[in-house]
């Protein structure tokens, strides 16, 4: 066994003995504050069996080792339904950048690891009303007020900012230049006066996603973590922390088998639904796809291990997987009928095809719209021209809104 | 399975491309859409000349004793090139039929020749629409084969077929001598397929394998010749997803190149997933070769690449407007290619129905 098969190994088999305290039928019925609460023991649990800021240095906590083992980890827990999604943003983007940009080393080391244990949870602001695809279109603005500044404005669909106890934003510093250059990077503190946050609730039911609004909310420049007018840069990097990230050929939606299984207790016109050509076809097309999907994952986790920068086909992952999860979830609700008009809101994304139908629009958008990803894989993949950009170069406060 | 290109193999697909490019010529492969039973001859000299043919043959029979990754890789680039003469794929396929069923003396005598070029096979499965069909009408009997197959690529040249037979009410495969078969050419949209009707009187033919097994074997080497040809569309796929994404940077239009226009670049967005999805599924298939999953690894790549060779063909030309629709352009070579790779080695009905049976244990 190679080194990543061993390391594999072990975390499944510390997953499996985790699974009845934290797993999925140990999450069934609970309310969100009570998932939540399960949720830090869960992390704490991580934390302490080595499995918690895998890949980050160990001089903050982390297990100093590759992004090959943190995917190969994510990756295994992804099966087991374990509540990580409220430390998802929070250890993705954020605190890696606090690690990165943060000046005060004693105070970020601290907020790092309890991050780590699962004790505080930081938000990304990044989106607005005004820009979420367009994130250098943002309005929010930070002003100067004697040596630190002073935020007003508003984000949304800041995911788990209810919960949360840090962020990161940025906001414009200066309106009369072209929009990339005058952002600039700070944290917050979301427990500071002025700050509000509302949750959104979403078609699900749920209300993961919330808007915050700021008003008057003073910074120090202590909290300022790029230089002025430097944010856009900072705010890329965030973005392309974490590049590899475990990938779900099955767009993080219920895997092929539940579809086979489920036709295989249906039947149309008398004959069992799984002779049915259509449904052939679609369990033929999806598997082919998904069998791609984890063939590209595949070679990257094996030119990872080889010490070799992945092809920029693991881009398609996310584009492809979700919007063909949408359709099988739709096909799935059809293939029942009227017996498909059942809904539970609290059911599992990966085991119900109708919550995965409904949150499936959610996947398409979050993290980069397919639209977006299109226009990435033409551009920065293929070397086709940018789109038309009427706003290039002109200063912010002359773009026409 | 999937794996990494090794050393040795990226050199194959860099050299096997760069001979291509230098001898591949658009003109000459044009003028044979107009003929019957014309090949490309230099294509094919080449093909004898670099190996090819002797490629994933074991060395005991004058072959190179490499693999179907191997094999694969040259038919991409014989796809990038809409190589002008089918005899690679079908070629392999018989040879290892022999090499899986035949016995000492045929091996001996048979495979050299083919390893060498100096002799062609080709692969007769199909009846009416259906690749394999369950009990054949070709008909096996004391030596000698009758009946015939339709649409047989390379029928009009090939010295040898692997036909899939009637064995006293058995499937069987069995080699036959097609000097003694008659061969009716096929007007086709893809002439230097050599697509023929062959015609079985009292064909002199040699039994391999009858019963189960044989419907085992067929499978196997059908699924085989399945993850070359999903190479070779791949290969296609690859060549017209650069074709469009050039002439987009380059023609332009309303004052700016199209490829700017989102519902261009987007159209070649996807097409770039189809492709990759497709090469993914091929290098997946052609490692998985002997494993228990090859079936279903070998559909996944036949869809795959199937779609992907289809959709960047009819997008290719589209993105082309009227000049991509003209003789000269030429992007109808690789139209032409798209549909007779898709019906060669067996339609898409056939493959869906193939996968779900693996994956379900429900037949169609």
């Amino acid at each position: 066994m190679s080194d990543v098969d061993t390391y594999r190994a072990k975390a499944r088999a510390w997953l499996q003995s985790m699974a009845p305290i934290y797993g999925r039928d140990a999450r069934r019925g609970l309310s969100e504050v009570e998932d939540l609460a399960l949720a830090r023991r869960y992390q704490r649990a991580k934390f302490d069996a080595g499995y918690a800021g895998i890949n980050w240095p160990t001089a903050v906590g982390g297990q100093g080792l590759s992004h090959l083992e943190k995917v190969t980890f994510d990756t295994e827990e992804m099966s087991f339904g374990m509540p990580s999604v409220y430390f998802g943003i929070s250890l993705g983007m954020p605190v890696p950048i606090l690690i990165r940009f943060c000046e005060d080393k004693a105070w970020m080391r601290e907020r790092v690891i309890a991050a780590l244990k699962g004790e505080e949870i930081w938000c990304q602001l990044f989106s607005e009303p005004a820009g979420g695809s367009d994130l250098a279109g943002l309005r929010t603005r930070a002003e100067q007020d004697g040596n630190g500044w002073k935020l007003n404005g508003q984000k949304v669909w800041t995911s788990w900012a209810q919960y949360s106890d840090y962020g990161v934003i940025v906001a414009r510093t200066d309106p009369t230049v072209p929009k990339h250059k005058g952002l600039t990077y700070f944290w917050v503190d979301m427990r500071a006066p002025g700050v509000t946050v509302r949750p959104i609730k979403l078609a699900g039911g749920d209300s993961h996603v919330n808007e915050v609004f700021f008003d008057d909310v003073k910074l120090t420049d202590a909290q300022r973590m790029s230089p002025v007018g430097g944010g856009f840069a900072v705010a890329m990097a965030t973005l392309m922390i974490e590049r590899y990230v475990a990938t779900d050929s099955a767009g993080f939606g219920p895997p092929l088998d539940l579809f086979v299984d489920l036709a295989r207790t249906c039947s149309l016109y008398g004959r069992p639904a799984l002779e049915d050509a259509r449904i052939r076809s679609t369990i033929a097309r999806n598997y082919a796809m998904r069998a791609g999907l984890e063939s590209i994952t595949t070679r990257a986790m094996k030119m990872m291990q080889a010490g070799m920068e992945p092809g920029a086909e693991g881009s398609l992952n996310k584009l492809v997987a979700v919007r063909s999860r949408q359709k099988l979830s739709e096909m799935a609700i059809d293939l029942q009928g009227n017996l498909g008009l059942h809904f539970d809101p609290h059911a599992f994304v990966k085991e119900d095809w109708t919550a995965s139908w409904i949150n499936a629009p959610t996947g398409r958008i979050a993290g980069g719209a397919d639209e977006m990803l299109l226009n990435t894989i033409a551009e920065k993949i293929l070397g086709l021209p940018q789109d038309y950009r009427p706003d290039k170069g002109v200063p912010f406060n002359q773009i026409p809104a | 399975m999937s794996i990494l290109y090794d050393d040795g193999q990226q050199a194959i697909a860099t050299e096997s491309r760069r001979v291509l490019d230098a001898r591949m010529d658009k003109d000459r492969l044009l003028k044979l859409l107009e003929q019957q039973g014309a090949w490309d001859d230099i294509f094919w000299k080449t093909a004898v000349e670099q190996g090819w043919t002797a490629l994933a043959l074991p060395e005991a029979y004058g072959g190179l004793g490499l693999g179907l990754v191997e094999l694969g890789l040259v038919a991409q680039a014989c796809g990038a090139a809409t190589a002008g003469a089918p005899f690679l794929t079908v070629g392999d396929g018989a040879a290892q039929a022999v090499l899986a069923a035949g016995g000492d003396d045929l091996k001996a005598s048979l495979l050299p020749a083919l390893a060498s070029g100096e002799k062609l096979a080709t692969v007769a499965f199909a009846e009416g629409n259906a690749p394999l069909p369950s009990l054949p009408e070709a008909r096996f009997a004391n030596g000698v084969l009758t009946g015939g197959k339709p649409g047989v690529v390379a029928g009009l040249r090939a010295d040898v077929a692997l036909v899939w037979a009637n064995h006293a009410g058995q499937p069987a495969l069995v080699l036959a001598d097609l000097t003694a078969a008659k061969r009716t050419a096929i007007d086709s949209f893809d002439n230097s397929r050599l697509y023929a009707d062959l015609g079985f009187d009292q064909v002199p033919a040699t039994l391999l394998v009858d019963g189960a097994p044989a419907l085992s074997l067929a499978q196997t080497i059908l699924a085989r010749m399945a993850v070359v040809t999903a190479h070779e569309q791949t290969g296609g796929a690859e060549a017209l997803l650069f074709i469009a994404r050039d002439y987009a940077n380059t023609r332009k239009a309303f004052g700016q190149p199209i490829g700017g226009f989102q519902s261009v670049k987007h159209r070649i967005a996807e097409l770039y997933g189809l492709v990759e999805l497709a090469r993914a599924n091929c290098i997946h298939a052609a490692a998985s070769d002997g494993s228990p999953d090859f079936l279903k690894a070998a559909a996944a790549a036949r869809l795959s690449a199937t779609e992907a060779y289809d959709t960047t063909a009819r997008d290719t030309v589209q993105i082309h407007g009227g000049i991509g629709v003209t003789w000269e352009a030429g992007l109808h070579l690789h139209m032409r290619r798209a549909r007779s790779l898709a019906i060669e080695q067996g339609n898409m009905f056939f493959w869906e129905d193939l996968l779900v049976s693996e994956l379900t244990g429900v037949a169609a």
